[in-house]
């Protein structure tokens, strides 16, 4: 029984040496086919988070070199009123301007999905605002919630139609400038979600909509029991990635407020090129957009734990 | 200048240093190497001709040497990023044109305590004139806790109410005022000679007797007033534009030998007459020598003497690069903003403005 055991050995080992040299070389391929990858990911996002990350704990000037400080910058925008401000305009605007385009989305969604003539036609109007330039909108609501009649589309139209005595200052008060940044951001990006629940539309089978009016069930609770359940993937994902734009926005806000009146439309990312490039204070001013990170971070990771769970 | 760290801070220190240097008897420059090459930023404004007079006076000065000069252009708007983008890569030119403090311009109704220099520049001439600065002559922090800036503040805060202004140019733009001038929705604006440039523009393409007489007279009803003066005179906000060489260029001499033919009165005075009074002379030579243009009409008048009413920010003391931020913080304007829109009172905002203005001064170095 030694005899062929013994004999069995250097066969053995011949072999597991062929195997761990295919192994070695699979290995080394496979690491070869990901190296670019890598070097992308390093490149592109983990070497800039880190240089994010360093310049925040820095009190890097334009033109200095950057010194160690610590969670200075982190303490003192805690207590800088201003910056209280800018959360709370960022929220208000982030919130406002996707709720809307939720709404509006699922509207213009059901009303393509029941076109039956012209749908591609009206899919493509509807997509204009967003393949049109965002300047170019904020410009264009900005001169429609002008206050001088002749100007101002919303002003003009109210004091023709005798609603108005004398026009409406919107840009002139904390709330109609908000009002009137997060109406842009809203007209701009709803008809990514109207189209995005287009398609969530088509991938509901016909025949639960078929059982329920068997049922008896009405076409609201169709909608309820049917339509929302079936767009719940499509929504999260579409509200994810809307939230994450928006509250990172800059264009709109900058083109038609400045941040203004005073800081009532100063967001995350206007305050931020302000300090950065106005007061020349980059520590501080990467130090605001870092800020956000967590608030993003947090909502990414209860999104994806629930649709996990939900494909489990 | 040659060896200055390029920031703002040290720009804004440098530039004006440019400036007195060439009001000296000029000392001879070393002869420009036959092939240089030089790279020179200016401000595109909203006076055309004026960039082309710049242009055109640099490429004279590289024939004349046997040097090649590639004019780039910034504009109001992405002077502070182009410049930050070049000196954090390296890639500064070997000369760029360099806002002291910011733009010339007058004022009027129409006047907007909005996050930009028509608001901040038209605040800071008010203080001033008024004898309320934030620095004493050291440079260094005083507080701006006065009765004269009650005042201030109380008269810029006043013209809000009544609907003497009006009340959403708090969040117009660079180009708000511009616009609502131009559509007849305001009597006066804070605005440079660009409106004069404007008006003289349209009046030469007029095609018919009936246009021509309408811009005659929009020509002849417009008038150009300076910054309001307060009982402490009067201390105008405008742009000092001067010329920085970069420590990063190749060829510093060549470098300053352009400039200096930049700044030359004859150079000086050719692109002022195709400025339509934007640019105003500083250099003694230069007014001396631009006397009869600025003599043209009282807005020209006007524009002429810029230079005489100018108060760089940081006055009485010297442009610190902490009496810059509080410029560019938009503190300025936005203490006025919080009374008219969030209802503080006057003595609430001046606190508030006070405290951010000493934390700028705290905390800066460099």
């Amino acid at each position: 029984m030694a005899l062929p055991h013994t004999v069995g050995i250097p066969a053995v080992r011949a072999r597991a040496s062929l195997w761990r040299r295919a192994r070695t070389r699979e290995t080394t391929t496979a690491l070869l086919f990901l190296l670019p990858l890598f070097v992308l990911v390093v490149a592109l996002i983990v070497y800039p988070v880190y240089r994010a990350v360093w310049l925040s704990l820095t009190d890097k000037l334009v033109g200095y070199p950057e010194r160690f400080v610590g969670l200075r910058n982190y303490a003192y925008l805690a207590q800088d009123d201003t910056f209280h401000a800018v959360i709370r305009n960022s929220l208000v605007f982030t919130v406002g301007s996707v709720g809307l385009k939720v709404v509006t989305g699922v509207l213009m969604a059901l009303v393509l999905n029941n076109v039956i003539r012209g749908r591609n036609f009206l899919r493509g109007l509807f997509l204009l605002p967003w393949i049109t330039s965002t300047v170019i909108i904020a410009l264009t609501w900005r001169w429609m919630f002008d206050a001088f009649p002749g100007r101002g589309f919303f002003n003009s139209v109210l004091l023709d139609a005798g609603l108005l005595r004398r026009p409406i200052a919107f840009m002139a008060t904390p709330e109609g400038a908000m009002m009137a940044v997060i109406v842009a951001n809203w007209w701009r990006g709803f008809p990514f979600f109207g189209v995005s629940f287009l398609a969530g539309l088509a991938s509901i089978p016909r025949e639960l909509y078929e059982a329920a009016s068997v049922d008896g069930a009405s076409s609201w609770r169709r909608f309820w029991h049917v339509t929302l359940p079936g767009l719940k993937h499509v929504m999260i994902v579409t509200t994810l990635l809307s939230f994450i734009l928006t509250i990172n926005d800059f264009n709109i806000v900058y083109v038609m407020t400045r941040g203004g009146p005073g800081t009532a439309t100063q967001i995350f990312a206007t305050y931020s090129y302000q300090v950065a490039f106005g007061q020349l204070r980059w520590g501080r001013g990467v130090t605001i957009c870092l800020f956000v990170v967590p608030i993003l971070v947090l909502g990414i990771v209860m999104i994806s734990r629930y649709l996990l769970r939900d494909r489990k | 200048m040659l060896d200055s760290r390029i920031s703002r801070r040290s720009l804004l220190a440098g530039a004006v240093g440019t400036s007195a240097l060439l009001t000296l008897p000029r000392p001879a420059f070393p002869a420009v190497k036959k092939g240089t090459s030089l790279r020179l930023w200016i401000l595109k404004t909203y006076v055309e001709p004026t960039n082309k007079a710049i242009e055109a006076s640099a490429q004279r000065w590289a024939q004349k040497n046997g040097a090649s000069v590639t004019v780039e252009y910034f504009t109001f708007e992405d002077m502070q990023t182009k410049y930050v983008a070049a000196i954090e890569s390296n890639s500064t030119p070997d000369i760029g044109q360099l806002e002291t403090s910011a733009p010339a311009r007058f004022a009027g109704m129409g006047q907007s305590w909005n996050r930009t220099a028509d608001g901040y520049g038209v605040m800071q001439s008010l203080m001033y004139s008024h004898g309320v600065s934030w620095a004493g002559k050291d440079g260094k922090y005083k507080s701006i806790k006065t009765a004269a800036m009650q005042k201030v503040m109380k008269w810029a805060t006043d013209i809000y109410k009544d609907g003497v202004q009006p009340a959403d140019t708090l969040t117009w733009t660079g180009s708000g005022n511009n616009e609502n001038f131009i559509a007849k929705n305001i009597a006066q604006t804070s605005n440079g000679p660009s409106i004069t440039f404007a008006l003289e523009n349209a009046l030469a393409k007029a095609t018919d007797a009936k246009d021509r007489k309408a811009k005659e007279e929009a020509l002849a009803n417009h008038v150009a007033l300076p910054h309001p003066a307060g009982p402490d005179g009067r201390r105008m906000w405008a742009i000092a534009m001067s010329f920085g060489i970069f420590k990063t260029s190749k060829d510093p001499e060549a470098a300053m030998s352009l400039i200096a033919h930049l700044l030359s009165p004859e150079e000086t005075v050719a692109v002022m007459k195709d400025s339509y009074g934007q640019f105003g002379p500083v250099l003694d030579k230069a007014r001396a020598a631009s006397k009869d243009y600025f003599n043209k009409n009282d807005n020209y008048r006007t524009f002429g003497r810029a230079a005489e009413w100018f108060a760089p920010t940081g006055w009485p003391g010297p442009t610190t690069a902490a009496a810059a931020e509080v410029q560019a913080s938009n503190v300025l304007t936005d203490a006025p903003a919080k009374v008219i829109v969030d209802k503080w009172s006057v003595d609430q905002a001046i606190e508030w403005e006070d405290k951010k203005i000493k934390e700028i001064y705290d905390t800066l170095r460099g």
